[in-house]
């Protein structure tokens, strides 16, 4: 399966340019090699400062100033060469039109689309987003997760088969948030890859591949049960704890009903998984 | 003794010309000694509470006591803050880092304390015990505050709140951005304020994190505030924490019998373990049943489909709520816009060329019958776009003020003193065309978009680049500033509102005093250029980094039928000045 592969990243290292001498700036990324297939939704976890950032910005496409190593990517994008469109955590930053549909529009011309399909495609693409009633509403007016939405219609209309979305819901409100994972959820269905990032746990889905960060460096690659797994009922010592991190609600549940001699499996990670699961145990 | 909040009949509104309610008729009462939580959805009034209680927003109708202490007392002219009562209380707004502007932590926290005038020795102590309490350690007391990480800076804002000891604590959305560690500092610091007989509002989304802490639940929705026990406070929450959820899912899904597994008391919800037990036993209870398990999952989840479909209805109807509200609000809004234009009506060239026509037309008048018929041509033609021109009455004003001084001090002369009416009648003529061209001007911006300014520009100039002047640059840059400008009035706003809250002066919010203008302007030109920073990092991560090879157009500006109206009625008004002056 070699044609699926669509960024190869191999040992990479970042450490930015130093600003005064004598002052060696710490590396952000340490020899990273990561491969992303097509249709992988892969959420990555790290705190502030582990390098998740840098490493999306890698596999998306930019240039970052210090790094080393080696990228191939087999991206087919409208825009060929340029970089994968990020959507990042401030939904106002980023929005230059004056309405959703000028935002889309203004990003294909600036990614050279072919001009008598730009209004087409980004009215497509705002439709696919679930935006398609509010394509001249002025932008001001959007709540944050619509401006996020707006953002990854951009992404979607630049035909890019990846979208790599850098905490979008870090300043949404709880609603806001879910809607907005729901979406992205619904447009991975359809055969696009996902770089999630993120720092909620409760955002994870079984299949998911879970990437997680520290110190520039990837400390788990894998699936997310494997993440979660004590190597004994009742022992504190998953990945998850180890990283300090909190389980989600269901899958504290299922590690409690562990002690009890009720295993879960698949692990529940989300309070419907939990529900089907314990149904299919008493069955 | 420590004072309860008792707000009766509160309203507040926004300010300028059409007043809407953002909050009405609130009464509501906070316990000193525990922790109340508002919750609601954004939009909903939480920020807007908060600042109201914290002296920031003046207050429309109604009144809010601290104890026997009221928050705004009547003073010469208007109502001014009562110092007094705003010294007993310390407001955490969203984003309340980054508001530094002094050379070290240790001077932002005696900044903080000023207003206190506490004595050094005093004050010293207060520092040591609020940054233990963040959690910061000594050492960055020299530190310049702008090289502390983004958490650290969160702390240090609050150790700046909690180094006033303020009785009433005020926080807005406070576990925002903050990771498990700091969210468990941030709750032992709200516990101990309890402890200590004090009390805090806290506006959250987050009730996973601070539903066990609350003693009380305000739902803010639609404009009002009404109390709510906690527990049946979850279904106005914006989302229901994680725990609940998943108990709501077992129990539709007939895993849990309904009430079942109790929380232990005071707690919102049952911790993993008390789930896990109950689930066991129900497991071991169906096991146990004679009957076969396809039978008994399908009538105990008809027993409890009643249940869990009550709960979605209550929360479906406290949705509709809020729809309601805010209807009206926001058909009021589109019906204002259909019934003036549009800002995308008119191709912009042909709003600049009618524009400059007209304003060539009002210069030429020379007589005083000429200035009147353009004033009233003026307004006729202004009369459509008057919704676009309200906000800038005050600009009118000023100005019409600025004709008549002019003209007083041109014609005056003293010695004897006389008024020489043809002296001033020049300055009236010039300053008063100059006026109604102004006015015209004012609703330009209103009805074209940025970007279609853009191409406008592009389309007209677009043959310039051949030349290897930097037309599309130009024309993008064009955009972004339209687009950077209101961003910019906004921070300014919000540290205005930063400054005010930590100085506890008696004014209102909005202007700043000169004695705050150096803490306002440092955080705000920081912010500012991070702003623009960030702004350049979104826009090269969607791809604007990269200078287009060839211009792309999708669309074009086209004349059509409201720029004919447009340019007619031009035309004829400004052909009938013309003649109108020749005629003279």
């Amino acid at each position: 399966m070699k044609t699926d592969k669509q960024v190869e990243i191999k040992q990479i290292s970042v450490t930015p340019p130093s600003m005064r001498i004598g002052n060696e700036p710490l590396p952000i990324l340490k020899n990273v090699s990561l491969t992303t297939r097509q249709g992988e939704w892969i959420t990555l976890l790290g705190r502030n400062g582990s390098g998740k950032s840098t490493l999306a910005k890698i596999a998306a496409g930019f240039r970052v100033s210090g790094q080393s190593g080696q990228i191939t990517r087999t991206i087919k994008t409208a825009a060929e060469g340029k970089p994968v469109p990020i959507v990042m955590q401030q939904p106002e930053a980023a929005m230059v039109g004056a309405t959703p549909w000028e935002d889309v529009v203004l990003l294909l011309e600036q990614n050279e689309l072919a001009g008598i399909n730009i209004p087409y495609e980004a009215e497509k693409a705002l439709e696919r987003v679930g935006l398609g009633e509010r394509l001249h509403q002025p932008i001001e007016t959007l709540s944050g997760g619509q401006k996020q939405l707006v953002a990854i219609a951009g992404c979607l209309a630049s035909q890019s088969p990846m979208l790599v979305l850098d905490e979008i819901t870090a300043m949404l409100d709880p609603e806001a948030s879910s809607f907005v994972l729901k979406q992205v959820r619904a447009l991975h269905d359809t055969g696009i890859t996902v770089i999630w990032i993120t720092q909620k746990l409760d955002e994870l889905r079984s299949g998911d591949r879970l990437i997680a960060m520290e110190d520039g460096a990837i400390r788990f690659d894998g699936q997310p049960e494997a993440w979660f797994k004590r190597s004994q009922a009742g022992t504190c010592d998953s990945l998850c704890e180890q990283f300090g991190l909190e389980a989600p609600y269901a899958v504290q549940v299922a590690w409690e009903l562990d002690v009890l001699g009720i295993s879960l499996s698949p692990l529940p990670l989300t309070a419907d998984m939990l529900a089907e699961a314990v149904k299919r145990h008493a069955s | 003794m420590q004072a309860d909040w008792k707000l009766s009949g509160l309203s507040v509104t926004t300010e300028g010309k059409d007043r809407t309610y953002l909050l009405h008729d609130v009464n509501m009462a906070f316990k000193a000694g525990e922790i109340t939580l508002l919750i609601g959805r954004n939009g909903a009034g939480k920020s807007t509470l908060l600042e109201t209680m914290a002296g920031l927003r003046p207050i429309a109708e109604g009144e809010a006591m601290l104890g026997d202490e009221p928050l705004w007392i009547d003073g010469k002219r208007k109502k001014r803050l009562n110092r007094s009562a705003a010294l007993r209380l310390g407001i955490a707004m969203q984003n309340s880092e980054s508001q530094w502007f002094a050379a070290t932590v240790r001077e932002e926290l005696l900044y903080s304390l000023k207003p206190y005038a506490v004595e050094e020795a005093v004050s010293i102590q207060r520092i040591e015990q609020a940054i233990n309490r963040a959690g910061l350690p000594q050492e960055l007391l020299e530190r310049d505050p702008w090289t502390l990480s983004g958490g650290q800076q969160r702390r240090l804002s609050l150790a700046c709140l909690l180094a006033c000891e303020p009785e009433w604590l005020l926080l807005d959305e406070p576990t925002a951005g903050l990771d498990a560690v700091g969210i468990r500092r941030l709750c032992a610091v709200l516990e101990a304020h309890r402890a200590a007989g004090r009390g805090a509002v806290v506006a959250t989304h987050d009730l996973d994190a601070l539903l066990p802490l609350a003693d009380a639940v305000a739902v803010v929705s639609g404009g009002t505030v009404r109390a709510a026990a906690p527990a049946a406070a979850i279904a106005h929450a914006a989302d229901a924490p994680q725990a609940l959820r998943a108990l709501a899912a077992l129990r539709a899904g007939a895993a849990l019998p309904p009430g079942l597994p109790a929380p232990v008391s005071g707690a919102p919800w049952p911790a993993p373990r008390e789930t896990a037990l109950a689930i066991a036993a129900e497991l071991k209870r169906r096991a146990a049943d004679e009957r076969s398990p396809a039978i008994a999952l399908s009538s105990s989840s008809e027993r409890s489909a009643p249940l869990s479909f009550s709960a979605s209805n209550e929360k479906l109807t406290a949705h509709k709520e809020v729809g309601t509200v805010q209807q009206p609000l926001s058909s009021a809004a589109s019906g204002n816009k259909r019934m003036v234009l549009r800002n995308d009506t008119f191709d912009p060239r042909a709003l600049v060329l009618v524009y400059l026509f007209l304003a060539a037309c009002l210069l030429a008048q020379k007589t005083a019958v000429g200035l009147l018929l353009s004033a009233m041509i003026t307004c006729l033609l202004a009369f459509p776009l008057r919704a676009f021109i309200r906000p800038w009455v005050r600009v009118i004003r000023a100005y019409i003020i600025m004709i008549i001084i002019f003209c007083i001090v041109a014609g005056i002369a003293f010695n004897p003193l006389t008024f020489d009416a043809a002296k001033a009648w020049p300055i009236a003529l010039r300053f008063g065309e100059l006026l109604l061209v102004m006015i015209l001007g004012m609703p330009m911006l209103k009805l074209m978009t940025p970007y279609r300014l853009q191409r406008a520009i592009e389309q007209t100039f677009g043959w310039l680049e051949r030349l290897k002047l930097p037309i599309h640059s130009f024309a993008l840059i064009v955009t972004l500033i339209f687009r950077f400008i209101p961003l910019l009035t906004g921070e300014w706003e919000r540290f205005a509102k930063l400054a005010h809250a930590r100085g506890k002066s008696a004014s209102i919010a909005k202007s700043v005093p000169f004695n705050r203008i150096v803490p306002t302007l440092i955080p705000y030109v920081r912010s500012i250029l991070r702003l623009a920073e960030q702004m350049a990092d979104a826009l090269e991560a969607r791809g604007f980094g990269y200078a287009r090879r060839k211009p792309v157009y999708a669309f074009r500006l086209q004349f059509g039928r409201a720029d004919a109206k447009l340019a007619g009625t031009g035309l004829i008004s400004g052909l009938l000045l013309l003649g109108f002056a020749h005629m003279l």
